[in-house]
């Protein structure tokens, strides 16, 4: 029978040019890419590393942040990242359980709250900013403070949240709903006990990213968390954010270039160790209950 | 011949359903079923793809309350005389007492143990005998031996067949009165097929089993009676019912007649 195609070989043959040139400019792309990661890794580090010390991590800022440390802004960074998470979570996972589980696909309401989501997304987060002030500040009387900064990055990175967990929720299959209702389980129990579980990993990541986004965070903070340099004791008080600081010392103070370099490379550690973490306890999570 | 089994010894009911449709929106898949059901025995229905029969199957366990827009009438009474399709029926406690199992086996992505422990917990059993109950059924289906080492990892890693028995031994778990299987065989190879219909056969006597097959001859070797579905005016029906030997021998209906003697050889 005749081919439809002309008589080939399966000798080795050489490659062909648009192979070649898509070889290339893909290479040359991720040289571009990793230069970037580096040249940007290193000046953090020539600059930051000499300044670096437990010293600077653990003591007060002194003289603006041109000496001294980062503690008490180590210790409201962290302190606001917390509040933004126990404020984020459950308002987030719920919203993103309602939206997958509950409501009817495609129905009026889910479209609704489905595009509010997307809308809060696209927010900038200097809006973000001002109505806390306008919110948390003022109107609920919070001040300045840790909690009030905490509250507006949970704002911010609560679409986030809400789109990362409902697309793990989507992506499970869709027969565990059935299978879970066949054996009599009430609702709460397939929500709580299978697919959640489930969809650890992926809820795991958009908390991952939304952590990113909070400790990246300047515009936001300014104006809710506020300056202070103290050492915080309670949530009520002003709490200055690395990211803060790191702006201030950056575009405020003279000769601040070297404790900015040194700020910029914890911050950059920080996120570094918060991603590691989430990525070890998805892996070990799906060791543990998903296919090898 | 099969005598259909009646049985005084244990405490699983036949069902009897009555008159029912099944509706989705304005569209009738199923019209008006009558069909018994024994108690302890192994009922079987085949017919054509897309005439109904899953959809009579979720109408029993109320999977199709599930379903928006669907809409199930008639009546479906257990050995009990309850009435199934009340509205005001706790549905969770009904599910418990019958059981399903799927065309793709289920398994929830998490360990074999959790598969047990979610269900078991969920209806009561103290967390002391959810191992002792958990042995108990996966021995049933020959799983025990396979699987008793590994009983912390994801069942999500055994085979396809193997998911199969597991499902069956997790709706075995809840020690229900009836079990539907909607095609439990038709995702696995010949041989796994062989050894999940081997273990539904020795389900005869324990508990009630309704099976949806396109295996005619999967229908013949292990069912009592059968229930054959047609199309008829546009909604699926059961055409023809009774003990297998009778239904495979001569049906009544043409075209139930022309469609078993394909699974006569
Ligand atoms: N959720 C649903 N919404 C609307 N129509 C449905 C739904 N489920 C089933 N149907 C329709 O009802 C009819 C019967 O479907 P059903 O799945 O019960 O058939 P079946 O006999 O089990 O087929 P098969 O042998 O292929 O599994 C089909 O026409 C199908 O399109
Ligand atoms: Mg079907």
């Amino acid at each position: 029978m005749a081919s439809l195609f002309p008589a080939s070989s399966t000798r080795p043959r050489p490659r062909r040019p648009g192979d070649i040139l898509l070889g290339l400019a893909g290479g040359l792309a991720c040289v571009v890419t990793l230069l970037a990661l580096g040249w940007v890794l290193w000046d953090l580090v020539r600059l930051g590393l000499p300044h670096l010390s437990v010293g600077f991590l653990t003591g007060e800022v002194v003289d603006s942040g041109r000496s001294g440390g980062i503690g008490p802004v180590l210790v409201s960074t962290l302190m606001i990242l917390v509040f933004a998470l126990a404020f984020v979570i459950p308002p987030g996972l719920g919203c993103a359980i309602w939206l997958s589980e509950m409501v009817r696909q495609g129905s009026g309401a889910a479209r609704f709250v489905t595009g509010a989501v997307d809308l809060l997304a696209s927010v900038p987060s200097i809006v973000f900013g001002l109505f806390g002030m306008s919110f948390f500040c003022q109107t609920l009387g919070l001040g300045f403070s840790i909690l009030s900064g905490g509250l507006t990055l949970a704002c911010m990175i609560l679409p986030l949240l809400v789109r990362t967990t409902l697309s793990a929720l989507q992506s499970l299959p869709a027969d565990l709903r059935p299978a879970a209702a066949a054996l009599g389980l009430a609702g709460a129990t397939t929500i709580g006990k299978i697919l959640l579980p489930a969809a650890l990993p992926g809820i795991l990541v958009g908390i991952t990213l939304g952590v990113g986004r909070a400790l990246a965070e300047t515009a936001a903070l300014i104006f809710t968390s506020g300056y202070a340099t103290r050492w915080p004791v309670s949530p009520a008080d002003s709490g200055r954010a690395l990211s803060v600081h790191l702006y201030d010392l950056a575009m405020n103070i003279p000769n601040g270039g070297a404790a900015a370099s040194a700020s910029a490379l914890v911050l950059l550690v920080l996120i570094a160790l918060i991603n590691a973490t989430a990525a070890f306890l998805a892996a070990r999570w799906h060791r543990h209950h998903l296919a090898s | 011949m099969n005598p259909t089994p009646t049985c005084s010894s244990c405490a699983c009911g036949g069902l009897t359903l009555s008159g029912v449709s099944v509706r989705y929106r304005n569209f009738t898949a199923v019209h008006d079923v009558h069909l018994t059901i024994p108690d302890c025995g192994i009922t079987a229905l085949v017919g054509p793809s897309g005439c109904g029969k899953s959809s009579l199957l979720n109408a029993i366990n109320r999977l199709t309350d599930l379903i928006p827009g669907c809409r199930v009438e008639g009546s479906i009474l257990d050995g009990a005389g309850t009435e199934l399709t009340d509205p005001g029926l706790d549905v969770l406690a009904l599910r418990r007492r019958i059981g399903m199992v799927f065309q793709k086996p289920n398994p929830f992505p998490h360990s074999i143990r959790r598969n047990f422990e979610i269900p078991l917990r969920e209806h009561g059993l103290a967390r002391a005998r959810v191992d002792e109950v958990m042995e108990k059924n996966l021995r049933e289906v020959g799983l025990w031996d396979e699987v008793s080492s590994r009983l912390d990892e994801s069942a999500l890693k055994l085979s396809g067949g193997q998911q199969q028995r597991l499902c069956i031994a997790r709706a075995l778990a809840l020690d229900p009165e009836v079990i539907l299987f909607d095609e439990p065989c038709s995702a696995l190879d010949p041989i796994a097929s062989a050894v999940v219909e081997e273990h539904i056969d020795a389900l005869r006597g324990r508990v009630t089993v309704v099976i949806v097959t396109h295996n005619l001859a999967q229908a013949r070797r292990i069912a009592d009676r059968v229930g054959v579905f047609w199309i008829r005016g546009g909604a699926g029906t059961i055409v023809e019912e009774g003990e297998v030997e009778a239904v495979f021998g001569g049906a009544g209906d043409e075209e139930a007649r022309r469609y078993l003697a394909g699974g006569a050889g």
